[in-house]
């Protein structure tokens, strides 16, 4: 009985489907949920695949719970995942301490300079999270670490002042570099907060201090706790800082340990293992990523924008002026000055020194001039074609994902916007680790293992749910009357798609494919897992160097990546801010 | 009581200075509702914000009940939460992580008039049960409607018996036919609880139908000071003029005493000491303040014309009535029978006539 009224509905949803016509637009949009399910779902589905076969990938075999059998009843398990726990949550933390304060110093108060700290907290997002982590790792080394060298010079110490190889070290840097990427979720919650809400406690007599505490830390709660679940489900899955702090010392998290595992230093990659490994991570971030979605939509709830132009009176600092500025002063300083000094300072040495008479007469751009001796011209390329084509292909899919979720009456947008919004969830090293597998062991239908082709496809899943956000935001503030007033006069949908909306999105688009662009460039992890001689872009290279010891000219390569970023934030604050302001005031 | 002196405010915007109040003088008496009208942008919310303590003025000095609260001359200003005040905002502002109850009792509970426990929930039910909004104490504040929004708003401005009431466009916010419902009701609210309002808004018809007196302004100046009845039928100026209500102007000259020349012919009308003979004017009549005849009678000034135009409106009827190429606009009561096309006298009191310079 059951299986025929299954049939049965089945049967009905179809005739619906056909009665009402084969209407372009739906047949469109089911052909862009095919292929965006199928893009999105291929990585989970080969972790998934890994997971329950052993062997080379390819190899056929019966699925099996080996190893999962094998690697749960292990207890150093236990330990890794208690590990990345305590790195997640510490990093959680220490973004926080950062990110709350200088949220509210820049929102509402009279702070000087809140340009300058913006681009520069802009800034901070480009700077690779490698790049400040191998900074810091220069200073705060106990071997070659500058401090500890000073240290030991300075008061004779034959053991190091501080260490950065242990959790908290982790924790602390991966925490720092956390805290741009919050302050702009926190800050656009906290714009569209009413200032009358805070002003209304103000006139039935409430102090300011109580009404921080009774009024805006609780509007503010739902928005403060969404953050906290999307930066620990992010930080459950980073790479960069627990392979190059955690690895030398033996602290291996999930992201770690799921890299070792398919490219060991020696012996066979075992991919069965890293399926095991990548389950629990797929899981805890599909469940992060359905709390966190909770939390925005309460958020939501609590938000309420007024038509008046009121901007709310900034709270005067008066004397604590100067320690609020120290305070972002000492944030800004971890975060861009301390590692680009760093770096600038090693690149012009032969070797890491400290600043004394003979290191200053022994600066040269030496190592700058024999970088291209090293790299060849081929990850300079490789990067330069992951910057054009990687937001072409994820903005291009996103303007139509965003066209038929915001405009169209397809009864499965909602479904199209959650499938764009998945890879949000997924970790990148999964989803580098999931194409790898698949690249390797249906090389006939995907043969793009070790091209460049599969960092692209990488990158562009990745960042899809990134560009569907944006260009949902952008859409939805295009009126639809503009695009019905398009077909009254006659012109057909796909002609009013590309006459009237794209022209008008254009602008916010082309904003967030910079921004892709950048993201793309300062990608490592997944183009190290899915690394070959053949597609190394520059990010790899700097990671190479690094296994390699080439300290002065990780140093020398890692100023020009930090100064390319520079040039880009600097021209899309002079150039392109015209450009935005047009598509904001659609 | 609230007395505000000279008061002068400047904004910095992209394009420099501004100067949002140009020396605001005003007095509004114990239990008065007193209305600031105008445009956006003519410094009424300003004011009102300066009163709250929410804007800081550069000049002059504001007094409630008898006590300076903010004067830069003398470095006065008491902030926002020691004034003894209740307000309303245009958008309600009402806090959504708290429930209806705990919305009313806040200031109550946290703020400047703090009172026993036992008193709070008593006090909060008499707030609300002014506002009729018995029985809702636990709905949480984001499952309210509009209208309801805006009672608690109501409730939790005067939960603390302020001595003064501000209010900031609050029905602006709300459908029609709900606006005018409030209206009647903020009314009896604030006579009932006997407070000193000040009311803020660009509604003409609310500011006539709920104002004591009425304070029309204009970029940044106030243009005029009176009672409804007062700036309704003697606007002060030819902007209060335009502003309040519907006028027809038509432009003449001053020809003699009590006499002007003008497109529609030679008008008696009072025309100001100030006007020399010779000097031009702008002559203004309410629509509802011209009669139309079919045929001229004896006595009155009658002028000639024809109906252009005419719009049922129900209740009443909207002519235009073309005289010697000038075009007036006349109301009357919906049922008047006059058709477009036809011929006939247009007949004014000359004391109906307003003159201006």
């Amino acid at each position: 009985m059951q299986p025929m009224a299954a049939q049965g509905r089945t049967m009905g949803v179809l005739d619906r489907l056909l009665r009402s016509g084969p209407d372009g637009s739906t047949i469109f949009a089911g052909g862009l949920l095919i292929f965006l399910a199928v893009i999105v779902g291929a990585p989970a589905a080969m972790v998934a695949l890994m997971s329950l076969r052993t062997g080379f990938p390819g190899e056929g075999g019966a699925l099996t719970l080996v190893n999962f059998i094998r690697v749960y009843t292990d207890l150093s398990t236990y330990n890794v995942l208690l590990n990345t726990l305590l790195f997640a949550t510490g990093t959680v933390v220490v973004a926080l301490i950062f990110t709350v304060p200088l949220v509210w110093l820049l929102m509402r108060t009279d702070l000087p300079f809140k340009r300058t700290i913006y681009v520069l907290l802009t800034l901070g997002i480009l700077i690779p999270v490698f790049l400040r982590t191998i900074a810091w790792i220069l200073l705060l080394s106990p071997r070659i670490g500058l401090v500890n060298q000073w240290a030991s010079q300075i008061f004779g110490l034959d053991h190091p002042l501080v260490s950065l190889y242990n959790l908290p070290g982790m924790a602390f840097i991966q925490g720092v570099s956390f805290v741009p990427g919050a302050f702009f979720m926190l800050a656009a919650a906290y714009r569209t907060m009413d200032p009358a809400l805070e002003e209304a406690a103000y006139t039935a007599g409430v102090s300011k201090l109580r009404t921080f505490f009774w009024i805006n830390i609780p509007i503010t709660l739902p928005a403060i706790a969404a953050v906290m679940v999307y930066l620990f489900m992010t930080a459950i899955a980073v790479f960069e800082v627990p392979a190059i702090i955690g690895l030398p010392a033996r602290i291996l998290v999930l992201s770690s340990l799921i890299y070792t595992s398919t490219n060991p230093p020696t012996g066979l990659p075992e991919y069965g293992v890293a399926g095991a490994y990548g389950g629990v991570m797929l899981l805890a971030g599909l469940v992060l990523a359905y709390f966190y979605v909770h939390l925005v939509r309460q958020g939501k709830k609590y938000t309420v924008i007024t038509g008046r132009g009121y901007r709310p009176r900034e709270i005067a600092l008066g004397r604590w002026k100067w320690p609020a500025m120290a305070f972002v002063m000492l944030y800004l300083s971890m975060e861009v000055f301390i590692p680009f000094l760093v770096l600038l300072w090693t690149s012009l040495l032969p070797y890491l020194q400290l600043p004394s008479a003979a290191a200053l007469s022994s600066i040269s751009l030496k190592n700058y001039r024999t970088i291209p001796d090293y790299t060849g011209a081929l990850p300079f390329i490789n990067t330069a074609i992951l910057m054009v084509a990687v937001p072409f292909c994820a903005m291009l899919l996103s303007v139509l994902v965003s066209w038929v979720v915001i405009r169209s009456q397809v009864s499965f947008r909602g479904i199209l916007d959650t499938v764009a919004f998945l890879p949000h969830a997924m970790p990148s090293i999964l989803l580098a680790v999931g194409l790898g597998y698949l690249g390797l062991a249906y090389r006939n239908i995907f043969p793009f293992y070790g091209t460049i082709i599969i960092i692209i496809i990488a990158h562009t899943i990745n960042w899809i749910a990134y560009g569907t956000r944006t260009t949902n935001s952008v859409m939805i503030q295009v009126h639809r009357e503009l695009e019905e007033a398009g077909k009254v006069a006659g012109v057909s949908t796909p002609r009013v798609f590309l006459r009237i909306v794209l022209p008008l999105v254009a602008a916010g688009v082309f904003n967030s494919g910079i921004w892709i662009s950048m993201l793309s460039y300062r990608e490592v992890t997944m183009a190290l897992t899915l690394y070959s001689r053949k597609n190394t872009v520059i990010s790899t290279v700097v990671w190479q160097f690094w296994g390699s010891g080439w300290v002065p000219e990780v140093s020398a390569l890692g100023v020009i990546l930090v100064i390319f970023a520079v040039i880009v934030v600097g021209a899309l604050r002079i150039g392109f801010s015209r450009v935005g302001e047009v598509g904001s005031s659609v | 009581m609230i007395r505000i002196k000279g008061l002068h405010k400047f904004y910095r915007t992209r394009h420099g200075l501004v100067e949002a109040l140009r020396g605001i003088d005003l007095e509004v008496e114990e239990r008065e509702f007193f209305v600031l009208l105008g445009a956006s942008g003519c410094g009424k919310t300003t004011t009102l914000r300066c009163v709250a303590g929410l804007e800081k003025p550069d000049a002059g000095e504001i007094e409630i009940s008898g006590k300076v609260v903010s004067s830069p001359g003398k470095g006065l200003n008491i902030p926002t939460e020691k004034r003894d005040i209740g307000m309303v905002f245009q958008s309600y502002a009402i806090w959504p992580h708290m429930s209806v109850f705990q919305n009313v009792a806040f200031p109550l509970i946290k703020g400047r008039k703090q009172v026993p426990k036992h008193l709070v929930s008593e006090k909060v039910s008499r707030a609300l049960s002014l506002v009729k909004l018995d029985g809702l104490e636990e709905r949480p504040a984001t499952d309210l409607s509009g209208g309801q929004q805006q009672r608690v708003a109501m409730a939790r401005a005067v939960v603390t018996e302020p001595k003064i009431l501000l209010m900031d466009e609050p029905l602006s916010n709300l459908d029609a036919r709900l606006r005018e419902e409030m209206r009647l009701e903020l009314k009896k609210i604030t006579r009932s609880v006997g407070v000193t309002t000040l009311y803020v808004t660009h509604d003409q018809a609310e500011a006539l139908s709920l104002g004591d007196r009425v304070c029309v302004m204009h970029e940044g100046e106030i243009v005029q000071i009176g009672t409804p009845q007062d700036v309704y039928a003697r606007p002060a100026n030819l902007f209060a003029a335009q502003f309040v209500g519907e006028m027809n102007f038509i432009r003449g000259k001053v020809t003699g005493p009590g006499q002007v020349d003008s497109p529609l012919g030679r008008l008696r009308c009072p025309v100001p000491p100030a006007c020399q003979t010779g000097s031009e004017v702008t002559l203004a009549i309410r629509p509802e303040h011209l009669i139309l005849l079919h045929h001229p009678s004896q006595g009155s000034e009658a002028l000639e014309g024809k109906i252009a135009s005419k719009n049922y409106l129900g209740d009443t009827s909207l002519f235009e009535v073309e005289v010697n190429g000038t075009a007036l606009s006349v109301k009357l009561p919906g049922d008047s029978d006059f058709a477009v096309g036809q011929q006939i006298v247009v007949v004014v009191a000359p004391d109906r006539w307003r003159v201006y310079l």
